[in-house]
């Protein structure tokens, strides 16, 4: 596929080489002195690093603001954008805050519910949805008119991403709606963090039958697990998740000073196999947190170094 | 009083007023007068003397607990000013 | 219907503290179906507020009518030979009688007595749930019948999200996700293609968004 836009991520991806992103939460509070250090962290072994909007609801510094920082840096980010808390007016004016400062990357999301975060008496906003918002984004770059019809000036070059569950529920739909995204205009996918390989590969067959890889760059997601306490707590807390009991029944194998390096070495291992696997195109590791290990592990998954583009 | 769970002549009867008297309960609780003045019992119309013993042992709760507030505020009210020196004086 | 909850009653009391003479006000609608704000209701809360009045050695005249609905002049208009008897009315109707009671009788304080919730249904005796949001564009027919703005937490249109576990939502295990039950009636109904239907942009302007709303029909004004 041919690049439409200035993004680094898209350039790679568009070569063929398997691209590596990683992700930053920002700090909880105004302190730019936390992103710069895990950008640091993590700079020469990823593409691309996503900075989360507001996760799980915790008010933190802005996505867009995180995002400048690494421009400023020379680096790569991609805007995650949420539609929890902006109307379209607002989130149509930070793609257009974001595109001025050459920030070409978009990952489009509704966000977890407020409920979950420190400000659970809050209002939502969910005025459009993560698909819509898809389509948003394409509409201002690809015909350069905002949302109510009048030209814009200035056309926002970015390349659009979106998020994808194949462990959420109904299964049945999660190829559908893969589909219903493609058809809303994304070109790359960061999947949720996988732990039962069987039924990613599953999920990845209903979209190879119905020739989605082809239209789409899907990036696996990977977390590496850091102890039997957070396995149990993925498997049981956490929406939309899949934890297989063996993960679980592996950690608690060894001792618990070595639990951290057999959850580095699981998901090296899953890495490993999803390489062979037809329409992955790169992998999504979210080591949030513990973003010191993530050049371990792109290193032990032959991924390093990182390919060069203009 | 209600009939044995379960042997109502009218079926349910003594069950609405089971939830009737918890519903009266916590009114009377809401309003500071107590829940504990109002009790459910259950037992069969050939029971004499069960009735009399919890006739009996109510009162004696009852008698514990003392005047409901709005019986002490009545009270109050009606020990006039006026008077109220020469009755402490006799 | 519109679905109301019971107040506090201390918040009633607290509303009514100056008061002396009180109307407390039914309705026969809404309110009486969901056990909120009926005649029987209005007799409860009447008797516990002289009880109350009576334990603070208060003298207090309370009175109880119930209306047929507070939302009509018709029957509002009830009250009126007696309305100026009583420096408080507590209605128990919902946000809508309370007003509407309030704008027929201008120097009358109206107090509510009753929490109003939602637009809903009743699953069976003492349990009602919400099932739409009043956003003036319905949509139910591309939605086999199923409201993703009243029952989806998110009001995704192009759903579920990725939160979506065992058919119930993120936010709590007691409640639908809205998207599962929308895909398994489409699958019911035969029509699970339309799932890959693109949803376009809500127009929110007949919403809450776009201020308070009227409905005018022409054919029916005298």
């Amino acid at each position: 596929m041919s690049v439409k836009t200035p993004s680094k991520l898209e350039k790679i991806l568009s070569e063929g080489h398997l691209a590596v992103t990683s992700e930053c939460g920002p700090p909880r509070g105004s302190n730019a002195e936390h992103i710069i250090k895990k950008a640091e962290l993590i700079k020469d072994h990823v593409d691309a690093i996503n900075i989360t909007d507001n996760q799980t609801s915790m008010t933190r510094l802005c996505s867009l603001a995180s995002c400048i920082r690494l421009k400023l840096m020379g680096l790569e980010p991609v805007l995650q954008m949420v539609t929890r808390d902006r109307n379209r007016i607002a989130l149509q004016s930070d793609i257009l805050g974001a595109a001025s400062f050459d920030i070409h990357n978009i990952l489009c999301l509704s966000g977890d519910h407020q409920s979950f975060g420190d400000c659970a008496q809050g209002q939502n906003v969910h005025d459009i949805d993560s698909i819509q918002l898809i389509q948003a984004v394409r509409h201002m770059r690809d015909e350069g008119k905002f949302l109510g019809g009048d030209d814009l000036d200035g056309k926002p070059q970015m390349f659009v991403g979106a998020a994808a569950n194949p462990f959420a529920d109904p299964f049945e739909i999660r190829v559908p709606r893969l589909a219903k995204k493609i058809a809303a205009g994304v070109e790359f996918i960061q999947t949720q963090c996988i732990y039962n390989l069987d039924k990613f590969e599953e999920w990845m067959k209903g979209v190879r039958d119905r020739g989605l890889h082809e239209k789409v760059y899907i990036l696996a997601g990977m977390t590496p697990m850091k102890s039997v306490g957070m396995a149990k707590y993925m498997q049981k807390r956490v929406p939309g998740m899949d934890v297989p009991d063996e993960i679980i029944k592996r950690l608690q194998g060894v001792e618990k000073d070595q639990q951290a390096a057999e959850g580095i070495k699981i998901c090296v291992e899953a890495m490993q196999r999803l390489k062979e696997v037809e329409g992955v195109a790169g992998f999504h590791v979210m080591a949030i947190e513990w973003e010191e290990k993530v050049p371990e592990i792109v290193e032990a998954a032959g991924l390093h170094p990182r390919p060069k583009v203009d | 009083m209600g009939c044995l769970e379960g042997d109502c002549h009218f079926n349910n009867g003594n069950l609405m007023a089971r939830r009737r008297v918890e519903q009266a309960q916590k009114i009377l609780d809401s309003i500071d007068i107590g829940g504990e003045r109002v009790k459910m019992y259950n037992l069969s119309s050939s029971e004499g003397p069960r009735f009399a013993q919890y006739a009996a042992e109510f009162t004696e709760k009852i008698n514990a607990l003392g005047p409901n507030p709005i019986k002490l505020a009545k009270n109050k009210a009606a020990v006039d000013p006026a008077t109220r020196d020469m009755a402490e004086t006799n | 219907m519109i679905v109301a909850d019971k107040k506090p009653i201390e918040e009633i009391i607290e509303y009514l503290k100056d008061h002396t003479n009180i109307l407390v006000l039914g309705c026969n609608e809404c309110v009486t179906v969901c056990e909120a704000g009926g005649k029987k209701e209005v007799a409860v809360l009447a008797s516990t507020l002289r009880m109350h009045a009576q334990k603070e050695g208060k003298e207090i005249k309370i009175d109880e009518v119930t209306l047929e609905r507070q939302c009509d002049k018709e029957y509002l208009d009830e009250i009126r030979d007696v309305i100026d008897q009583y420096d408080a009315v507590v209605s128990l109707a919902c946000g809508v009688g309370v007003q509407f009671t309030a704008e027929q009788y201008h120097s009358t304080q109206v107090y509510p007595g009753v929490n109003t919730c939602f637009m809903g249904a009743t699953e069976e005796r003492g349990l009602w749930t919400e099932r739409c949001q009043g956003c003036g564009q319905c949509i139910l027919a591309t939605t086999g019948s199923i409201c993703p703005v009243s029952r989806c937490a998110k009001r995704l249109f192009n759903g579920p999200c990725g939160g979506s576990t065992d058919g119930r939502c993120e936010i709590n295990a007691e409640v639908d996700c809205a998207w599962q039950l929308i895909v398994d009636r489409l699958k019911a109904l035969d029509k699970l293609d339309e799932y890959e239907k693109l949803c376009p942009l809500k127009d929110w302007s007949t919403d809450r968004a776009g201020g308070p709303r009227k409905v005018v029909r022409e054919d029916v004004q005298q």
